[in-house]
C-alpha cells in the first residue's frame, strides 16, 4: 500500500505540483492558472489537486485523499470507482451513468464534475495509478522543488512522520493527519498548524462505509422477513374471518360472508 | 368535463410542454448550462424533489394493499386502485426526471448489469425499477378490463395477492433504503437532519404523508368530478335539507357528508397514527445532544425544521383527531394537504436546506430545472386524469364526458374557429402548444436564461488579453482593474514589458505575479533547492554515481551548519538579479508579498507621473483600487479626472 507523505511546513505552495499534474493530464495550463481564480477552493475539471493556503504562510496539497475504505467506493452504483491494492482510489468512466452520488458521499468535497460538457464525467485525481505501474512516483511528488511530498510504502511513511515529530522539538502538531481518520488515508500531513480547514473531521472518525455497508448486508433478511410477515398476518386474518363466517353460518343457517373475489381466495385454495 | 377540469387542463398541458422544452434544453446543453448544479451542490431539484420526495409520497400505493389485502380491511378497497395509480405515476415521474438528471442518460441500464452491492442507491435503483414493474402489473387489470381482454384481466386477478405481497416488501426495503442515501454524508449533511435513523425517519414518513396525500388525491378528485361523494350535499340542497326537515326537528341530515367522508376518515386516522410514531422518533432523535443543540441554536435551520414538524406531523395529528374537526371534509383537506406537503418539505430539507451550511454555497434551482420538475408532475397528472375520465378508478365510475358540440363552423366564421378551438380537447391542447413553447423557449434559452460559473470562466479568460486586466490579490473577491493596455503604450509599447515583469521563469510571458508572491503580506520562500543541487552539479561539471551528493559545498561552507543561513547569497551566482535586490539585504530565495511587489512595480511610476504631469490624484489609492473613497484630493483635481 503507497501513500503520499505532505510536510505543511515545507510547502511553499508554489504549484508546481499542480503544473506538473496538467501537463500529465494534457491540460492546458492556461485553463489551470484561470482556474485558480475562479473556484473557491482551487479544485476544479482542470485542477485535479490544488495548494490551499490552511493557515498564514502554510500550504498544503489538497486533492484525493485515497481513503483506505473509501465512502465513493461504497457509494458508487455502478462500482465505476475502486480501491486498487497498491492505493490509488480509481475512477472508470466507461461504468458511470453521472449520478454524482460520490461527489455527495465524498467527506473532503474533492470530485469534481464537466458540468460545461454535454457529455460530462466525474473527475478526481488517481495518484497516477498509470505512472505507479511503471514504477514511478506520482508528477506531484516528482515536481515538488522543495521536498514537501513524499512517496512510499505507507507504513514506512508512517513510521518517518512519527520520528520526524518525535525528533522535530516541536516543529510539528503531534498528529499524523490521515493515519486514523476515516480508518485511514493514502495522503498523509504532518503540519505545524491545525490542518481543519482542510476539511479533516476528528481523529478517530469511524470510517464511511462503516455506517452504511452493516445495513445494506441485511437488506435481503429484511425484505424476506417483511414478506414473510405478511404471509403470516394474512393467514391469521384469513384464517379468523373463516372462522367468524363458518360460526356466524352455524348460528344464522346462512351461507359464510364472501371473501373477496380475487386473489386472496385464490391464493387461500391453493396453500 | 366541466370548465373548472377544463382550466386546470390547460394549466397542466402549460406545465408539462415548458418541462418538454427545459427537457429538450438538458439533453441538447447538458447539466451544466441549464441548471443551478455545481460541485458544492451536485444533487439538486430532479433528485430531491422528483426523486426521493416523488418516491416518497406515492407510498399508498403499497400501504393500501396492506391495508386491503393483507389486513383483509375491506372497506377501503375503492381506494386501492386510486393508490396503484397514484403510485404507478408517481414511481414514472421519479424514472423520468432521474432520466434527465443523470450526466449520462443513455447508461440508464448500467447498474441492471453492473453491481455494486454495498451501494444504497444501488439498492434503490433495483428496488425502484422492480416496484415500478410491479405497480405496472398492479395497474394492468384496469387497463385490461376496459380492452375488453377479460382474460388477461382475469389472470392478474389471480396472481394479485402475490403481487401485492412483493410490492410490500419491495417498499418496505427502498423506502428507508432513500434515507440511507444519506447516511453518507455525517460529516455534510445538517446535525437536525442527519440520524443514524434516518431510513426509519424515512419510511414511517413516506407510510404516513403517502396515505395523507391519497386522501388529497380523492378529495381534489371529488373537487373536480364528484363533488357530492366527499363534500356530500351543496349549499342549495343543503337550505332545501333544512327547510323541509325543519318540521320535523331533522337537523342532522343537513350537516351529512358525503358517502366516501368516513372512508376517508379512517385512511387519515391510520395514516396519521403513523405519523404520530414518526413524530415520537423525531423527539427521540431531538433528544440526542448534537441535533438538541443544533434546535435550539436559533439559526435558519432551526426553525425551517421546527415547521417542517409542525406541517407534517403535528397540524394533520390534531385536525384528525380533533372530535370537533374529524369528520369534515374541509379539515380533511387541510390536514391531507399539510401533510403531504410537509412530506415534500422533509425531503428537501434533507437532501438540499441540510447541505447549504456545508456547501458554502446557496442553491436555488434554474428555471429549466423548476420547469422540468414540475412538467413531469403535470405530465403524470394529465395521464391521471385521462385514466379517471376513461376508466372505472374510482368507483362508482364517473359520469360520461359530455359529448362533443357537433361541427359547426362555417370558414368565414372566425369566432367559429376560436369556439371549436377552445372547447375540443386535442385542438385546445394545441392551441397551448403554440403558445407555450415559444415562450419556454424564449424564458429558458440556456445562453440568456443564467450566468453560470463556465461562462465567468470564459470571460475571465477574455480578461488576460483583453486590455484591462481585474485583479483580486488577496481573492476575496475585491477586483482591482488595470489598464494594462493604456499602461504598456505610455511605458513603450511591445518592448516595454520588462520594465514591470522581471521574467523570473525563463520564456514564460504568462506565469501570474501570484505564482511566487503568494501571500498578500508574507514573503513566500520560492528558492528550488532540487533544482540548485542538479543544477550546481551540472554547472560544475561534479564526476561520481551522484554529481549533486558533492555539490553542498559549492555554496553552503564545508564545516558549517547546512542551513539558509550559511549559504552564499543569492547574487553571487545571479549576478543580474543584483538590480532587483538592489539594496543587497533582499534575499532572492523570497518573493516579497504582493502587496508589495505590485505596490512596488507601480508607486514609483505612479509618484513621478504626478509630479510631471502635475496630478496629484495619480499618487490615490483610489486611483486604482477603485473601491476606496480618495481622500486629500482637491475638488478641482477629481473633476479634472473626470
Amino acid at each position: 500500500m503507497r501513500a503520499i507523505l505532505v510536510d505543511v511546513t515545507r510547502c511553499t505552495g508554489c504549484e508546481r505540483c499542480v503544473d506538473a499534474c496538467a501537463e500529465t493530464k494534457g491540460i492546458d495550463p492556461l485553463k489551470v492558472q484561470l482556474d485558480r481564480l475562479i473556484s473557491g477552493d482551487g479544485l476544479s475539471k482542470n485542477r485535479l489537486l490544488s495548494v490551499p493556503q490552511v493557515a498564514t504562510g502554510r500550504f498544503a496539497r489538497m486533492s484525493c485523499m485515497h481513503c483506505l475504505e473509501p465512502s465513493c467506493v461504497s457509494a458508487c452504483l455502478v462500482g465505476g470507482i475502486t480501491k486498487t491494492p497498491d492505493g490509488p482510489v480509481v475512477y472508470d468512466p466507461e461504468k458511470c451513468i453521472g449520478c454524482r452520488y460520490c461527489m455527495l458521499a465524498c467527506p473532503f468535497h474533492i470530485p469534481r464534475y464537466e458540468w460545461g460538457e454535454t457529455i460530462p464525467f466525474m473527475v478526481k485525481c488517481d495518484m497516477c495509478a498509470d505512472r505507479q505501474t511503471h514504477g514511478l512516483a506520482p508528477a506531484c511528488v516528482e515536481a515538488c522543488p522543495h521536498e514537501a511530498l513524499q512517496f512510499g510504502d505507507r507504513d514506512a511513511l508512517l513510521r518517518e512522520a512519527h520520528e520526524l515529530i518525535a525528533h522535530g522539538h516541536g516543529a510539528y502538531l503531534p498528529r499524523v493527519w490521515g493515519e486514523h481518520e476515516l480508518g485511514g488515508t493514502s495522503v498523509l500531513y504532518i503540519s505545524d498548524v491545525d490542518l481543519g480547514a482542510m476539511g479533516w473531521p476528528g481523529p478517530r472518525t469511524a470510517p464511511i462505509p462503516s455506517l452504511t455497508e452493516p445495513l445494506i448486508a441485511k437488506t435481503p433478511f429484511i425484505g424476506l422477513s417483511v414478506a414473510a410477515g405478511l404471509l403470516g398476518i394474512h393467514w391469521v386474518i384469513r384464517r379468523r374471518m373463516r372462522l367468524a363466517g363458518e360460526a356466524s353460518a352455524g348460528a344464522d343457517g346462512q351461507e359464510p360472508i364472501g371473501v373477496g373475489d380475487d386473489g386472496m381466495s385464490n391464493a387461500e385454495e391453493n396453500r | 368535463m366541466n370548465g373548472r377540469t377544463r382550466a386546470l387542463k390547460d394549466v397542466l398541458w402549460v406545465l408539462a410542454l415548458a418541462g418538454l422544452v427545459a427537457g429538450t434544453f438538458r439533453l441538447w446543453f447538458g447539466l451544466g448550462a441549464t441548471t443551478n448544479l455545481s460541485d458544492a451542490v451536485p444533487w439538486g431539484l430532479w433528485k430531491i424533489l422528483n426523486m426521493v420526495a416523488g418516491v416518497a409520497i406515492s407510498t399508498s400505493g403499497f400501504t393500501m394493499g396492506f391495508l386491503v389485502y393483507v389486513l383483509g380491511l375491506e372497506r377501503y378497497r375503492p381506494l386501492v386502485k386510486p393508490a396503484i395509480l397514484v403510485a404507478f405515476l408517481g414511481y414514472g415521474c421519479s424514472c423520468l426526471a432521474l432520466l434527465f438528471d443523470i450526466g449520462l442518460p443513455w447508461r440508464f441500464w448500467h447498474p441492471f448489469l453492473m453491481w455494486n452491492e454495498h451501494s444504497f442507491l444501488f439498492e434503490v435503483f433495483w428496488c425502484v425499477a422492480l416496484y415500478f414493474t410491479v405497480t405496472a402489473i398492479e395497474l394492468a387489470p384496469t387497463i385490461f378490463e376496459k380492452l375488453n381482454a377479460e382474460k388477461a384481466a382475469r389472470i392478474l386477478h389471480r396472481i394479485a395477492f402475490w403481487v401485492v405481497v412483493v410490492g410490500i416488501s419491495l417498499s418496505s426495503l427502498h423506502h428507508s433504503s432513500l434515507g440511507s442515501l444519506f447516511l453518507v454524508t455525517p460529516h455534510r449533511l445538517h446535525p437536525l437532519w442527519y440520524s443514524p435513523l434516518l431510513p426509519l425517519l424515512f419510511i414511517l414518513s413516506a407510510m404516513g404523508g403517502g396515505l395523507m396525500f391519497l386522501v388529497l388525491v380523492r378529495i381534489l378528485h371529488a373537487h373536480w368530478y364528484d363533488r357530492k361523494a366527499v363534500f356530500g350535499p351543496t349549499q342549495v340542497e343543503r337550505e332545501l335539507i333544512l327547510i323541509r326537515s325543519a318540521t320535523r326537528g331533522d337537523h342532522a341530515r343537513a350537516r351529512e357528508v358525503g358517502r366516501d367522508m368516513p372512508m376517508l376518515t379512517g385512511v387519515a386516522t391510520i395514516a396519521t397514527g403513523i405519523l404520530a410514531v414518526y413524530l415520537a422518533l423525531e423527539i427521540y432523535h431531538l433528544s440526542h445532544a448534537e441535533p438538541w443543540r443544533a434546535l435550539v441554536a436559533g439559526t435558519w435551520e432551526s426553525w425551517l425544521f421546527g415547521a417542517e414538524l409542525l406541517v407534517t406531523a403535528v397540524l394533520p395529528i390534531l385536525l384528525v383527531w380533533l372530535p370537533a374537526a374529524r369528520s369534515s371534509p374541509a379539515a380533511s383537506t387541510v390536514a391531507a394537504l399539510s401533510a403531504s406537503a410537509g412530506l415534500l418539505l422533509n425531503r428537501v430539507d434533507v437532501g438540499i436546506f441540510g447541505y447549504i451550511r456545508s456547501a458554502g454555497e446557496v442553491y436555488f434551482p434554474s428555471l429549466a430545472e423548476w420547469a422540468l420538475s414540475l412538467g413531469v408532475v403535470a405530465a403524470a397528472a394529465l395521464v391521471f386524469l385521462a385514466f379517471v375520465e376513461h376508466t372505472p378508478i374510482f368507483a362508482p365510475p364517473p359520469k360520461t364526458r359530455t359529448e362533443r358540440p357537433a361541427f359547426k363552423v362555417s370558414f368565414d366564421s372566425l369566432s367559429g374557429v376560436w369556439h371549436r378551438a377552445l372547447s375540443s380537447g386535442p385542438e385546445r391542447a394545441t392551441l397551448i402548444a403554440v403558445l407555450v413553447v415559444p415562450l419556454a423557449w424564449a424564458c429558458m434559452y440556456p445562453p440568456y436564461s443564467r450566468t453560470h460559473p463556465a461562462e465567468v470562466r470564459e470571460a475571465s479568460r477574455m480578461d488576460v488579453t483583453a486590455d484591462r486586466l481585474r485583479l483580486d490579490g488577496n481573492r476575496e473577491g475585491v477586483l482591482t482593474e488595470f489598464p494594462h493596455a493604456a499602461c504598456q503604450e505610455r511605458l513603450g509599447g511591445e518592448s516595454s514589458c520588462e520594465s514591470c515583469h522581471h521574467m523570473s521563469l525563463p520564456g514564460d510571458t504568462t506565469t501570474p505575479c501570484t505564482r511566487c508572491h503568494r501571500h498578500m503580506t508574507a514573503q513566500t520562500l520560492i528558492f528550488d533547492h532540487a533544482y540548485h543541487i542538479q543544477a550546481v552539479a551540472d554547472s560544475l561539471g561534479l564526476e561520481g554515481l551522484h554529481a549533486s551528493n558533492h555539490s553542498c559545498v559549492s555554496c553552503h561552507a564545508a564545516g558549517s551548519a547546512k542551513t539558509a543561513a550559511t549559504a552564499t547569497p543569492c547574487v553571487e551566482c545571479h549576478g543580474e538579479w543584483r538590480e532587483v535586490c538592489d539594496d543587497g539585504s533582499k534575499d532572492l530565495a523570497r518573493a516579497t508579498s504582493y502587496l508589495e511587489a505590485l505596490h512596488g512595480t507601480c508607486l514609483a511610476c505612479h509618484e513621478e507621473e504626478a509630479e510631471k504631469q502635475h496630478r496629484p490624484e495619480l499618487r490615490e489609492c483610489s486611483t486604482c483600487h477603485t473601491s476606496l473613497t480618495p481622500r486629500g484630493i482637491p475638488v478641482s483635481a477629481l473633476a479634472r479626472r473626470q
